[in-house]
C-alpha cells in the first residue's frame, strides 16, 4: 500500500488544472434537462475534446488518452475542483462506450467510438419500458428480423436525453416468443430514424430530459447489434456493472459537493440545527470514505481485478450518500429552499440537486435490487 | 498510488486469522467468561505467533512493522475477540517504548496498560508490567478492585488522572477503530450463518427480502468503513500532519460500521441474539465497549468539525492522500 501519487501522477493533475482553470466556464450552465442548456453541454462536450479530455481512459485510436484509471480519478477530481459541467453525454461514453469496447466489433468500434468521444454523437438509453422498469426482463418491444435490417416495434419510457440526444441503445426482443432473459438482443438505433417518435417527460423539476420513445416498425440495420443476437442480456448486464461501479459516479462529483456543503453550513450556522450539522459532517466523511474506496477498487481493477457485485455497495452508497447530502443543504437553506433562485441571483441548485438526487436510488437499478444482489452473491443468502 | 495490500500484509493476515480461528474460536471464549477470563497459555500462543513483536524493530528481537500491519492484525483480533491485552501492548505502546522495553514487550514478558485521560478506566491495569500515559512510561501502579463492564472478557481499572497526549490517543483511537471492523465483520458473519440454517415459516428466514436488505446494509457500511481505516492507518505511520482527522473518521466510521452490524445481528438472530445460547453477544458487547473508547463518536465528531468547519480543512485531492501541490 502506498498512497502517494508519484511525480508523474502530479504533473498529470498539474496539467490537467491548468487546462480546466482556462476553459471550464465562469458561469454554470443551465440544467441540461433542458434544450437550452443541453446544447450549452453539447458545446461543454466539444471544447473537452478538443483539449483532447473527452474521454480520457479511451484508446487514444478512439480519441482518448489511454489512461489508467488512477489518472482518470485525479482527472475528475481537477474537473469537478474546477466546476465543469455535468457530462451530457455521460449515457455514450460511462455506458455504451465501455460496452462497445468489451463487445463490439471493430466496425462497430471505429464507427461510434470516436464520435462519442468528440461530442459528436450524443447517446441517449433506451433500457425502460412501462412494464419492465426493475424487471427488465419483462421486456416486450419486438425487433423482428428482414433481411439485414431489423423492423422495431413497441415503447420505450425514461430514456435520458432521448428528448434530445442523436443516437439510443438498449435491449430488444428478437425472438418474438421468446421468454425472459432469453431472445433480448442489444442494438443502436439512430433516434431520427422514421417510425421513431419521442415524448417528452416532464419530470420532477419540470424539465424535459427523459422521454418516451415509440417505435412503429423502425428499421434498423442488423449492423448495429452488439455481440451475438439473443445474447443482449449478458451484455446489458455488463453495461448496468458500469453504471453501478466505478465510471459513472465518480468520487470528485461528492467530494466537490461536500465541499460546497460545508460552506453552506459556514453561512447558516446559527440556524443549524443539530441534524443538519450531524449531516453535513456525515457527508463530508463519506465523500472522502467514497473517494478512499474508488481509489481501492481501481487500484484492485488495474492489476487484473474485476468489479462483479461489489458494484452495488458502490451504487447503494454514491445514492444515498448524495440524497441525504443535498436532503441537509435543505435544511441548512430553510424557508429559502423552496426558491428557484438563490438571493444573488443564482439557480438555486441544492434544490436541483435534491431533486436530481431522488432518482438515485431507483435508476440503474434500484437499490432494493441492489440490495438483493449483495445479499445472494456477496453474502451468499438463499434465494 | 496503489490502495492495495501487499502480498507480504496478505499473508500475514491469513497466517494469523488462520492461528486465530483454530486456538481462539467461540468455545474459547465460553471457556474464559465460565472460568475467568485470562490464560496464559492464550498469551503464550500469541507471542509465539510474534504477534507482541510486531511494531519493535527487528534489533530488539520484533518484525519491525508498522501501524498499516498492525491495523490489519487489530482487524484479525477484533474478528476473533482476542481480550489479551495484546492491541494495547503491542500495537498501540510498542512503539513508543525505550530499547529495552520494547525486548520485553516482543519476548512476551512485558505488558503494558495505557492511560489517558479520555478513558475513566484502564484497562488490563493488573497484568500490566508499565503504564503508559502522558508520554512516558512507568511501573504500573496497584490496580486496585476492578470495575465490572457489560463484556464479560474486559477487564478495567479506575484511573488516576493522567496528561494528555494526543499521539497515544490517535494510535489507540486507530487500534480499537480497526478492532470495530474485525467485530463488525465478525457479526455481519456470524448474523448471515445464523440466516442460511434458521427456518421459519417453512423455509430459511434468509430468503426473506427483509432480512437481506437488513444484511446488506451492513456490508454497504462496512466496505465503505474499512478503506478509511486503512488510509488512517497508513497517515499514522508516516506522521502526516492531518493524521488525527484520518484517524477520527476512522473511529467514527468504524463504530457506526459496528454498531450496525450488532444492531442487525441480534435482529436476525431474533430472540436467539438476546441470549448467551449463540456467539453474537461476544463481539457486540466488545463493540459497545470499544465504540466509546478513546473517544466516542461525538468526541471524533468534534475533532472533524473543529478541522473541516473552523479550521477551512477542505475535501479532494489536496487532502485525500496528503499530496503536496506545488502548482500554481
Amino acid at each position: 500500500m502506498d498512497l502517494n501519487y508519484t511525480t508523474e501522477q502530479q504533473a498529470f493533475r498539474a496539467e490537467v488544472r491548468d487546462w480546466m482553470r482556462a476553459n471550464v466556464p465562469a458561469q454554470p450552465l443551465k440544467t441540461l434537462e433542458g434544450r437550452e442548456g443541453y446544447d450549452q453541454h453539447v458545446e461543454w462536450e466539444r471544447k473537452l475534446a478538443s483539449g483532447n479530455w473527452g474521454m480520457v481512459t479511451w484508446p487514444e485510436a478512439y480519441g482518448g488518452r489511454g489512461l489508467d484509471l488512477i489518472r482518470w480519478l485525479i482527472f475528475e477530481e481537477e474537473y469537478w475542483g474546477a466546476g465543469a459541467p455535468l457530462r451530457a453525454n455521460q449515457n455514450g461514453i460511462f455506458l455504451l462506450g465501455p460496452t462497445i469496447m468489451e463487445y463490439g466489433t471493430d466496425e462497430q468500434k471505429a464507427r461510434f467510438l470516436t464520435p462519442m468521444a468528440k461530442g459528436e454523437l450524443m447517446w441517449a438509453q433506451a433500457w425502460s419500458e412501462p412494464n419492465a422498469g426493475s424487471d427488465m426482463a419483462a421486456i416486450r418491444t419486438v425487433a423482428v428480423r428482414d433481411g439485414d435490417h431489423y423492423v422495431v416495434t413497441g415503447q420505450k419510457t425514461w430514456s435520458s436525453r432521448a428528448s434530445f440526444a442523436d443516437w439510443g441503445f438498449g435491449l430488444f426482443r428478437t425472438e418474438p416468443d421468446s421468454k425472459r432473459h432469453k431472445g433480448l438482443s442489444f442494438i443502436l438505433f439512430d433516434l431520427n430514424s422514421p417510425g421513431v417518435t419521442r415524448r417528452p417527460i416532464r419530470q420532477l423539476h419540470g424539465e424535459p430530459g427523459f422521454a418516451e420513445l415509440f417505435f412503429d416498425e423502425v428499421r434498423v440495420p442488423v449492423a448495429n447489434r452488439i455481440a451475438g443476437e439473443g445474447e443482449g442480456w449478458n451484455v446489458a448486464m455488463a453495461t448496468a456493472g458500469f453504471e453501478r461501479g466505478l465510471m459513472l459516479r465518480s468520487p470528485a462529483r461528492f467530494q466537490a459537493m461536500a465541499k460546497r456543503l460545508v460552506e453552506l453550513y459556514r453561512q447558516h450556522r446559527d440556524t443549524a440545527s443539530p441534524q443538519a450539522r450531524e449531516a453535513v459532517l456525515q457527508a463530508w466523511q463519506d465523500a472522502e470514505a467514497y473517494a478512499l474506496n474508488t481509489y481501492s477498487v481501481a487500484a484492485t481493477v488495474m492489476a487484473g481485478g474485476h468489479i462483479g457485485a461489489e458494484a452495488s455497495l458502490n451504487k447503494i452508497f454514491w445514492s444515498e450518500l448524495d440524497r441525504a447530502a443535498h436532503r441537509a443543504a435543505m435544511s441548512l437553506l430553510g424557508a429559502g429552499a423552496e426558491l428557484r433562485s438563490l438571493a444573488d441571483g443564482s439557480e438555486n441548485s441544492w434544490l436541483e440537486g435534491y431533486i436530481f438526487s431522488l432518482s438515485g436510488p431507483i435508476y440503474a437499478g434500484s437499490n432494493e435490487i441492489q440490495r438483493n444482489i449483495i445479499a445472494e452473491r456477496l453474502l451468499g443468502l438463499p434465494r | 498510488m496503489d490502495f492495495r495490500l501487499t502480498q507480504d500484509q496478505i499473508d500475514l493476515r491469513e497466517a494469523i486469522r488462520d492461528y486465530l480461528s483454530g486456538e481462539h474460536g467461540p468455545e474459547v471464549l465460553r471457556r474464559l467468561d465460565a472460568e475467568g477470563n485470562r490464560d496464559a497459555a492464550i498469551w503464550d500462543g500469541l507471542v509465539g505467533m510474534g504477534l507482541t513483536g510486531l511494531l519493535v524493530p527487528e534489533t530488539q528481537g520484533g518484525l519491525g512493522m508498522g501501524l498499516v500491519e498492525a491495523a490489519l492484525i487489530a482487524i484479525e483480533l477484533g474478528r476473533a475477540n482476542v481480550s489479551e491485552p495484546l492491541a494495547d501492548t503491542a500495537l498501540v505502546a510498542a512503539p513508543l517504548l525505550d530499547e529495552a522495553q520494547q525486548a520485553d514487550v516482543a519476548a512476551g514478558t512485558l505488558k503494558v496498560a495505557l492511560g489517558h485521560p479520555i478513558n475513566p478506566w484502564i484497562a488490563d491495569l493488573d497484568q500490566a508490567g508499565l503504564l503508559y500515559a502522558g508520554g512516558i512510561a512507568r511501573p504500573a501502579p496497584d490496580a486496585g478492585q476492578s470495575v465490572e463492564t457489560v463484556d464479560p472478557l474486559r477487564r478495567l481499572f479506575a484511573a488516576t488522572p493522567v496528561a494528555e497526549d494526543d499521539r497515544l490517543l490517535d494510535r489507540a483511537a486507530l487500534i480499537a477503530a480497526a478492532q470495530l471492523i474485525g467485530a463488525a465483520e465478525r457479526m455481519l458473519e456470524l448474523a448471515t450463518d445464523y440466516a442460511k440454517t434458521r427456518e421459519q415459516f417453512g423455509q430459511q428466514i434468509g430468503q426473506f427480502q427483509a432480512i437481506k436488505h437488513h444484511l446488506a446494509t451492513v456490508a454497504v457500511k462496512l466496505e465503505f468503513a474499512r478503506p478509511v481505516v486503512l488510509r488512517a492507518a497508513f497517515a499514522a505511520q508516516n506522521d502526516h500532519a492531518r493524521t488525527p482527522i484520518h484517524v477520527s473518521h476512522a473511529k467514527v466510521a468504524a463504530t457506526d460500521a459496528a454498531m450496525l452490524s450488532a444492531e442487525t445481528a441480534i435482529q436476525v438472530h431474533g430472540a436467539m441474539g438476546y441470549t448467551y445460547e449463540v456467539d453474537l453477544h461476544f463481539w457486540m458487547k466488545r463493540c459497545w465497549a470499544l465504540a466509546g473508547a478513546w473517544g466516542d463518536r461525538a468526541f471524533h465528531q468534534r475533532r472533524i468539525e473543529a478541522a473541516v468547519v473552523d479550521g477551512g480543512m477542505t475535501i479532494g485531492p489536496d487532502t485525500t492522500f496528503e499530496s503536496e501541490l506545488h502548482h500554481g
